[in-house]
């Protein structure tokens, strides 16, 4: 029974508008400064190393390039390349999962359950780097390297969830009513497995986004010139005390990325909490 | 000889939800109701009627679901439970005031064997003889059976009767002078239920415990109880000693009456009460069970929630037409 | 004023669990039958196996041994199975009411879910249906349109009830349907299922509560450790019951009826 009274705003909601709106308007900004800022974001000049200030808000780097527009140029790199790496995961990890949780043949289950478990006791960031190194730098080396890493942690999040969804009354009503096992399969079980896994997506989201930076600190992530935050903090690195801005303002729109998804989970937590507390 | 003070008594209790910036949650408003020493009393009344709310205050545990008592008095042998600090609570709770929970919900810690638990709950007290034998005789108490057997286990290897059993065990360690039963037989099998219920109603007579028995089972409280408390919308609507609620006098017990299955005929009518119970916070001026009402009439609907006639210890009626009822 | 026919024949069913030494068996060569428009009881403690049975006659789970049938065709066997399309005419409500209802639907969707899956009509007739069909169970639009999580108990198993009525079934198996809700709820359940009986749906409800059996039921099967241990007309097994368990079931129902048992017992 509700025991909600006159509806004022829900709690959480502060946190899921602050945090859309910071990623909003990281996003946003991502797509008009590249386009009609000032500066190209690959333009070299003999402005090296000016600090903020003027026309640079975020002053030159080594090679005199803005680093305002690249910052703002590597946002659909890192971001994207994070919502990748997680999207996939999630996918991939919810299906496969699921149908173990629900499967009843044994072999499978524990061919499969062992290759989840084996996967998962490595630690995330090594195993990705080792592979990464050995599929050879890139974007798509790393979104691949994520997906063949992280899937399998979502996929003990499916199982263990499916195992019970699968025992509930609505599953079991849904055969008595003769739902085909596509319908109960995508309609009930996996809905309702997947509001779990997608809690832990939104916080997987903050881990990837600093993975996907750390891989190209490593030097196992874009090609230069393209910019991308850990490669400037890579290259800010070695001059921090000549010229901080090189480094710090990438780093913090690593930040920026993470607190914002961090703060929209916490809100939609909140948000979900609220109602489930009947 | 009568005592002055009573056991417990609530008077024009009101429990609310204090929330910032929004106005105060009420969950119970204008709840009465006093129980003597040794007295069994029933508290019916429908989910969210505010009968569990009324409980919490009793053993202190408000706070932790961020409810707090907001008017009137809880009185627990005349001392103001509103005034108390949480270090006098600790010498009431499982001590003086014992507390048995559902037994859907709760139940003995699933990690510890029995015997542990039963350690645990006597510790808290002062007795003679080992921690085992005072197990022991604890678990007589409730009627356990192979009291070395059962010492050993573990709750899942327990039936659910069972584990409500040694619930019951824990609370009364401390010889409690009051014991407040939450539902603890729903969910259970009649069967099951019907024992604990001779429990209970042994333990009262030999141990001299006022219990509180609350449920939504109105038959089976007339069973056992000496006192009826009825709850809808978190204001006591009716109140008196069972012989004398055999003729209800608020409509509300007159349809939770009617409503009993063991009085209905087989495949013959079976008169429920329409609607559901208001939400919390959503109650309309005037009487709240008004829009439930079959006797309601126009001056129901206005004004504060009716007061009980009479004075504690009658048959009180929280209805403005209540002789009138009293004659169906 | 013929012989109702025969809907529902449980022949010799047993169910066994697990295998080997720790075999165990729910259910021991029982067997009933259902009529027409019929309702019966199945009455029985916790871990008698009555809900086993229950599962076994929804078509849920196959029986370790013996024959379920519906109108002459086994249910799980043959080109008349459940399996094959026949799955509609036995529908189930369960008894927990929490975990009956998938918990992202409101109870609009999924009733008018069910409609179509049975109708194969389009999206707004099968709201309109289902709005209909909740209406009749006591749910209005309002409720309706509410998840779960904002229902209370009673209403919960009302629209479980709806669902499977969209099912247009000819057999409706209740598994404790009361158990787990309020007494005013119990009686509303209860009230709807009488009126199911009159529109000429079969009921089989399995309960450990004999006297919500003694309203509704005409026949009764008393279930103790997997086998039926007494059955009859439930007014006759009420009035003059013959075995110890039954009398023992008949003196823990709370209220009157335990009340007049007991005293029977005591004479």
């Amino acid at each position: 029974m509700s025991k909600k009274g006159k509806k004022v705003r829900p709690e959480g909601t502060l946190g899921i508008i602050t945090g859309a709106g910071m990623m909003g308007a990281i996003l946003l900004a991502g797509l008009l400064i590249p386009w009609f800022g000032k500066y190209d974001a690959n333009e070299i000049s003999s402005d090296q190393l000016l600090s903020p200030g003027g026309t640079h808000y975020f002053g030159t780097d080594m090679l005199g390039r803005d680093v305002f527009t690249r910052v703002f140029d590597a946002v659909f790199v890192d971001i994207g390349t994070a919502f990748a790496g997680v999207l996939i995961p999630l996918t991939v990890g919810t299906i496969v999962g699921t149908l173990l949780g629900i499967s009843r043949n044994r072999r499978v289950n524990s061919f499969i359950g062992s290759l989840i478990d084996g996967i998962n006791a490595f630690p995330f960031l090594i195993f990705v780097i080792a592979l990464v190194s050995f599929l050879g730098a890139g974007l798509s080396s790393i979104i691949l390297a994520l997906s063949l890493v992280n899937w399998a942690r979502y996929a003990r999040i499916a199982r263990t969830r499916a195992v019970v969804v699968n025992q509930q009354g609505y599953v079991e009503a849904a055969r008595t009513l003769g739902y085909k096992p596509t319908r109960i399969l995508f309609r009930h079980i996996i809905p309702n497995v997947s509001s779990e896994t997608r809690a832990y997506a939104l916080s997987d989201f903050t881990i990837v986004i600093i993975a996907v930076a750390a891989l190209s600190f490593l030097g196992l992530g874009v090609n230069p010139p393209q910019a991308e935050w850990g490669a400037m903090i890579k290259d800010g690195a070695n001059i921090i005390t000549l010229a901080w801005w090189t480094a710090v303002f990438p780093g913090l729109a690593i930040c920026w990325a993470g607190i914002s998804v961090a703060i929209f989970s916490e809100g939609l937590t909140k948000r979900i909490g609220e109602g489930s507390q009947q | 000889m009568t005592s002055d003070v009573k056991l417990l008594d609530i008077n024009n209790v009101a429990i609310g939800i204090e929330r910032r910036k929004r106005e105060t949650l009420v969950l119970v408003r204008e709840a009465n109701f006093d129980v003597n020493y040794g007295e069994m009393v029933g508290i019916v009344g429908e989910s969210g009627s505010g009968k569990t709310m009324i409980c919490r205050s009793i053993i202190g545990t408000l706070e932790r679901r961020g409810a707090s008592v907001i008017g009137g008095e809880v009185l627990f042998e005349g001392l103001d439970l509103r005034t108390i600090n949480e270090a006098k609570w600790k010498t009431l709770r499982g001590k003086v005031i014992g507390y048995v929970p559902q037994s859907a919900l709760a139940g003995p810690n699933p990690v510890l064997t029995i015997e542990k638990q039963l350690a645990e709950a006597l510790s808290q007290v002062e007795g003679t003889g080992s921690m085992k034998n005072r197990s022991k005789e604890l678990l007589d108490l409730v009627k356990i059976r192979r009291v070395d057997t059962v010492m050993k286990q573990y709750p899942y290897q327990l039936s659910g009767g069972m584990r409500q059993r040694v619930m019951i065990a824990c609370a009364l360690a401390s010889k409690p002078k009051l014991l407040i039963a939450d539902e603890p037989t729903t969910g259970l099998d009649v069967t099951v239920q019907s024992q604990i219920m001779e429990l209970l109603r042994e333990i009262r007579r030999d141990l001299g415990t006022a219990i509180i028995l609350i449920s939504h089972d109105l038959a089976l409280v007339d069973e056992v109880c000496d006192k009826i408390v009825v709850m809808h919308a978190g204001a006591t609507v009716e109140v008196g000693p069972t012989s004398s609620m055999a003729t209800p006098r608020h409509p509300y017990t007159v349809a939770l009456n009617s409503s009993r299955i063991d009085v209905a005929k087989p495949g013959g009518e079976l008169l429920t009460i329409k609607g559901n119970p208001p939400s919390v916070g959503q109650w309309n001026p005037g009487c709240r069970f008004a829009e439930r009402c079959d006797f309601v009439q126009q001056d129901c609907l206005v004004g504060e929630h009716p007061a009980l006639s009479g004075s504690k210890g009658e048959h009180q009626s929280a209805c403005l037409h209540a002789d009138k009822i009293g004659k169906i | 004023m013929s012989k109702r026919d025969i809907l529902m024949e449980v022949e010799n069913v047993s169910v066994t669990f697990g295998s080997g030494a720790t075999a165990v068996e729910a259910v021991k060569n029982c067997s009933l039958t259902l009529n027409e428009g019929e309702p019966i009881g199945i009455v029985g403690e916790s871990g008698s196996g009555k809900s086993t049975l229950a599962r076994v006659m929804a078509g849920l789970q196959p029986p370790s041994a013996g024959e379920i049938r519906f109108r002459g065709d086994n249910v799980f066997k043959g080109n008349k199975s459940f399996q094959s399309g026949n799955r509609n005419q036995v529908q189930m409500v369960f008894q927990d009411p929490y975990g009956s209802l998938n918990p992202q639907l409101t109870g609009l969707s999924a009733v008018a879910e069910a409609v179509r899956i049975h109708t194969k009509v389009g999206k707004d007739e099968s709201e309109q249906k289902a709005l209909e069909l909740l209406e009749r169970m006591g749910i209005g639009k309002l409720d309706a349109l509410k998840r779960p999580r904002q229902l209370s108990g009673g209403q919960r198993q009302r629209v479980s009830v709806a669902r499977a009525l969209s099912a247009n079934p000819t057999v409706l198996l209740a598994d404790e349907p009361t158990s787990a809700i309020d007494q005013s709820a119990q009686a509303q359940l209860l009230k709807l299922f009488l009126g199911l009986l009159n529109d000429g749906l079969a009921i089989v409800l399995v309960s450990h509560d004999l006297g919500v059996i003694r309203y509704l039921t005409k026949r009764v099967y008393v279930m103790k450790d997997g086998v039926f241990v007494e059955s009859g007309d439930t007014e006759t097994v009420f009035n003059d019951p013959q075995e110890d368990y039954t009398k023992m079931l008949l003196a823990s129902i709370p209220g009157e009826l335990g009340k007049a048992a007991r005293a029977k017992l005591n004479r």
